[in-house]
């Protein structure tokens, strides 16, 4: 699957060079390896909790650690939130201005942490635009290529709870607002209920996703010790691993541009 | 009674003097009444909130700069554009998709991933390129390519200039193929194909 969507280009001599600076940058073994965490999953599944708990537990074995979460750039952000305010967004602008969100923490944030061989946790990853947006009726390959070209996390760690448990973790402490709800493509205009029946659609992407992609559950309805003692170890066993080939075009586009100065 | 749908007009090039007076002209041999104004770039005021924003926020990458410039296409089509047409009314979009797509490519990005990024937006009836020559004049910092290129550009050692020429090769190239009826990437004709 991973294969049919990573983008295609021409390859000139300068391309090449810089691919191939990216190849040895990833092979070199007396530099520490850049490491990407992504936490995903529906709203209430906890996934604030452990990431905090995984950050404090890899800095305190002394990894330099970068978090990034969903919608939070100094540029994009306030674009965003003064459109949702006003409830003035289409699911294709909802779409368009997340991607642009995400790219520009990815210039930003991620690729050059990487690159210096820190941990990133991304709390939520280009899946959360995948399942939103899908769930809005946009179509999955096209909404998948806006996010080119992909980043390929070492680790996803899909938090799985049901429908009713987020909804009764969400309702619990506010109400959902307009977009988490949903109610731009529900029409309900009781917030409660329009999440109910927006995150259930959510919930089946992400589970479709979580197959073609291959996640890692973690059971979000478990202990939270436990949840926490199941991310350790996982987070153990893909370190001993390589990176991923998959990203060269992202650090070689990234590079070309000039963001390593 | 039944209101006959309204034609969408795309005028692209490089220049914004010209854009707007291509603009003008195609929409001076219409009648009033089925006049629907032209719809420009960043109607939905995102490039313009972008330009307040503070200057250690960071700059933007081209792919980043086309999400936004799509994002508010999107917009234009549903409040301008589609609106306009509905009503029965020929509408001119300056510019419209083959201006960013000239853009993306001078800049290297994939031919694929724009064809996907734009692929919302419908076919325009009649397309209009205005004359490339002005575009060497015309590109001032609030212009299409100033807006586009500021910040990353300097970092990645890539002038202005070079992005115009390359935009307007791809333009007029894009013109040529379509005058031939191929399609980007093919070499002949599907004329020459069947004989």
């Amino acid at each position: 699957m991973f294969e049919k969507v990573v983008d295609v280009k021409p390859v000139n001599a300068r391309s090449r060079a810089i691919r191939g600076q990216v190849r040895r940058h990833f092979e070199d073994r007396s530099r520490a390896r850049g490491f990407l965490v992504a936490f995903e999953g529906p709203d209430g599944s906890g996934k604030t909790t452990q990431r905090k708990l995984f950050k404090t537990w890899l800095e305190a074995g002394g990894h330099d650690v970068v978090t990034t979460k969903w919608n939070s750039s100094d540029l994009i952000k306030p674009i965003i939130k003064s459109r949702k305010t006003l409830r003035a967004l289409s699911p294709e602008e909802f779409s368009l201005l997340h991607a642009a969100d995400f790219r520009c923490r990815m210039d930003q944030v991620v690729l050059p942490a990487l690159w210096a061989g820190k941990v990133v946790i991304a709390d939520r990853f280009l899946f959360t635009g995948l399942a939103r947006d899908v769930a809005r009726g946009l179509e999955f390959d096209r909404v998948l290529k806006l996010y080119q070209p992909l980043v390929w996390p070492d680790l996803v760690l899909y938090f799985s709870v049901s429908a009713a448990t987020s909804k009764k973790r969400v309702s619990a402490m506010r109400l959902p607002n307009f977009y988490e709800a949903g109610q731009d493509v529900t029409e309900i205009d009781d917030p409660v209920e329009s999440y109910q029946r927006f995150i259930t659609r959510v919930i089946q992407e992400y589970e479709s996703l979580a197959d073609i992609f291959q996640f890692t559950t973690v059971d979000a309805e478990q202990a939270i010790g436990d949840q926490h003692r199941q991310i350790r170890a996982l987070f153990g066993e893909a370190q001993r691993r390589p990176w991923s080939r998959w990203n060269v075009d992202a650090f070689a586009e990234w590079i070309a541009q000039g963001w390593t100065g | 009674m039944r209101v006959k749908r309204g034609r969408l007009i795309a005028v692209d090039g490089i220049d914004g003097a010209a854009l707007l007076e291509s603009a003008r002209d195609a929409l001076a041999g219409i009648s009033r009444p089925l006049r629907g104004g032209v719809s420009r770039w960043d109607a939905s005021g995102v490039f313009q909130e972008l330009a307040m924003a503070d200057g250690e926020a960071g700059i933007l990458s081209p792919r980043t700069l086309l999400l936004l410039y799509a994002a508010d296409l999107a917009f234009r089509l549903r409040w301008e554009i589609r609106p306009a047409i509905d009503e029965g009314r020929t509408i001119v979009a300056a510019p419209y998709v083959d201006t960013a797509v000239a853009f993306g490519r001078a800049v290297g990005l994939p031919s694929a991933w724009l064809a996907n990024l734009f692929r919302f937006a419908p076919t325009p009836a009649d397309r209009c390129l205005t004359d490339a020559a002005a575009a060497r004049a015309g590109c001032d910092r609030d212009s299409f390519v100033g807006v586009m290129c500021a910040g990353w550009a300097d970092r990645a050692g890539v002038t202005r200039e070079h992005v115009i020429h390359e935009m307007v090769r791809h333009l007029r190239a894009d013109q040529k193929r379509r005058r031939r009826g191929t399609r980007p990437g093919s070499r002949r004709s599907p004329t020459a194909r069947r004989g």
